[in-house]
């Protein structure tokens, strides 16, 4: 007992000379980009240059039975950039998941039949009639075997598509982020067995109405603007400056907070050239202070 | 008798095992700081003062490297028996010094710039403010030969050293429960990393002049 201290200091002494250093590996974030301009058909002219544009809406089964599972709404945006006596092309904005299609309007009956590429499962016909300003039709998979619904309907709304940095996310927004939910084991005692069972707790995370409040567009932020929110708050606030540009998340937790904002129109699936100088070091900041909660905020450290 | 000797001793043994897992996580870390970096780690969150006060960087990675060295040797230094005679005045003496001219200073000049507004601040000026005169109590009463106070001063003192260990320790258990804010969470470690530590050591001390 005595000798301990005396021979933690051996081991100590020691391994000053066996440690080596570990190597950190930083992963790059790396991003895709997608362009997409019509390669083909240049030449023929082009009718009804009024229709182009953004219709924005709901995505929903068609048929949604009491004993099936409801698949919730999602957002679809659809862009229409080009239309010629034979062909009409665009593309369409799901879940943060770009593609383009491809289809012929009918000048008569006013209706679109639009094909996507049909390289993936997700892919389908789009069947629309124009309405005023409106889309209203279906969709149909290609391969209805490989999706849950393989009938939507939506009914689309023409919009135009503008950037303003007083947008902020709309104030009765639920703040609870689903779907990254943190596991506990909760004990009891069976009254029973008189054993001792776990069970498993989910506990989600909720934002702060920082949110609200903290514009990330319009002034640079300081440190000590940001020091006392939570990650989930720095994300959001991160993230409404890439909403308002009209990036298409991929993430189903940013889709949950902007989808039900007037104002967010998922456009682009990259839009880091689009943003100011301001943006750039707020997320910039962002980043750092997001990476530090992730790091330090529950670990041994500060 | 027996039975109270075991317990002191597995105690004894705990704490000693205690403070060898949290020297480690100290060390690692400490190895986050190599090499120097001016955005490495707590500095994420302090580039505010990395940039308008010059020697904020220095004076935090003064803190950083010497620091390290006051907590294992202040640890060595608390089992004079445990080494040949000599040793226990090495230790002492990069205890002692370790303190008063790096660890405590920088201390204090970094909780002038502390997280968490004037609670923060308060805090850990007052730590370092404790901590060296402790120190130094500690250093004269030696020099005085009075081995009984310069032992309970060393106790004070390396009761607040052990602050770097016991508030990050709550910081893991507060998380875990409460998921506070960051920075609310900051103003309370800041004030439960020390005080509960000068509270028990001045209790033990109390209770062994009885």
């Amino acid at each position: 007992m005595k000798k301990i201290p005396y021979l933690l200091f051996s081991v100590m002494i020691w391994s000053l000379f066996a440690c080596k250093k570990e190597e950190k590996n930083i992963d790059a974030a790396k991003k895709d980009g997608l362009s997409l301009s019509p390669k083909d058909s240049m030449v023929s002219p082009e009718i009804h240059k009024d229709l182009y544009g953004l219709y924005v809406g709901d995505f929903m089964p068609a048929e949604q039975d009491d004993d099936t599972y409801n698949e919730p709404a999602v957002k679809i945006s659809l862009k229409i950039h080009r239309i010629t006596r034979d062909s009409v092309y665009g593309h369409s904005i799901v879940k943060g998941k770009q593609r383009l299609f491809r289809g012929i309007y009918k000048d008569n009956s006013q209706t679109f039949i639009l094909d996507e590429p049909g390289d993936d499962f997700t892919d389908g016909r789009f069947e629309f009639k124009l309405k005023d300003d409106s889309l209203k039709g279906n969709w149909t998979a290609f391969t209805p075997a490989k999706v849950r619904s393989p009938k939507k309907k939506l009914r689309l709304v023409k919009k135009d598509f503008m950037y303003s940095p007083n947008y902020m996310i709309q104030e009765n927004t639920e703040l609870v982020d689903w779907e990254n939910p943190k596991i506990f084991k909760e004990k009891f005692i069976d009254p029973d067995t008189g054993k001792e069972e776990s069970y498993d707790v989910d506990k989600m995370r909720v934002a702060s109405e920082a949110v609200f409040k903290i514009n990330a567009s319009k002034q640079k932020l300081t440190e000590k603007d940001i020091k006392n929110l939570r990650k989930l708050d720095l994300q959001i606030i991160k993230n409404t400056i890439y909403a308002r540009h009209g990036y298409a998340f991929k993430k189903q937790t940013y889709r949950n907070f902007f989808d039900t904002t007037d104002w967010y129109i998922p456009v682009a699936e990259d839009v880091s050239k689009e943003l100011t100088s301001v943006e750039k070091e707020n997320i910039t900041l962002l980043d750092r202070f997001i990476k530090y909660a992730e790091d330090k905020y529950d670990t041994f450290g500060r | 008798m027996l039975g109270k000797s075991y317990l002191k001793q597995s105690l004894h043994l705990l704490w000693m095992l205690g403070f060898v897992y949290f020297f480690g996580l100290m060390l690692n870390i400490t190895l986050e700081y190599i090499p120097f970096s001016r955005e490495a780690s707590f500095l994420m969150i302090k580039q505010t003062e990395v940039y308008t006060h010059k020697e904020y960087v220095y004076i935090f990675y003064t803190h950083v490297y010497t620091s390290i060295f006051v907590l294992i040797a202040g640890f060595f230094a608390l089992y004079k028996n445990a080494f040949p005679k000599s040793w226990h005045k090495i230790f002492g003496y990069i205890y002692v010094f370790g303190i008063l001219i790096f660890a405590a200073p920088s201390g204090g000049y970094m909780g002038i710039h502390a997280n968490g507004g004037w609670v923060g601040i308060t805090s850990f000026l007052l730590l370092s403010i404790l901590w060296w005169l402790f120190t130094y109590f500690a250093l004269t009463s030696i020099l005085k030969k009075n081995i009984k106070q310069h032992r309970h001063w060393m106790w004070r003192s390396y009761a607040l050293t052990l602050s770097a260990i016991t508030l990050r320790a709550w910081k893991v258990i507060l998380v875990y429960l409460f998921q506070p804010a960051p920075m609310d969470l900051y103003q309370i470690i800041a004030w439960l990393g020390w005080l509960p530590n000068l509270i028990f050591i001045e209790l033990y001390i109390q209770n062994k002049k009885q």
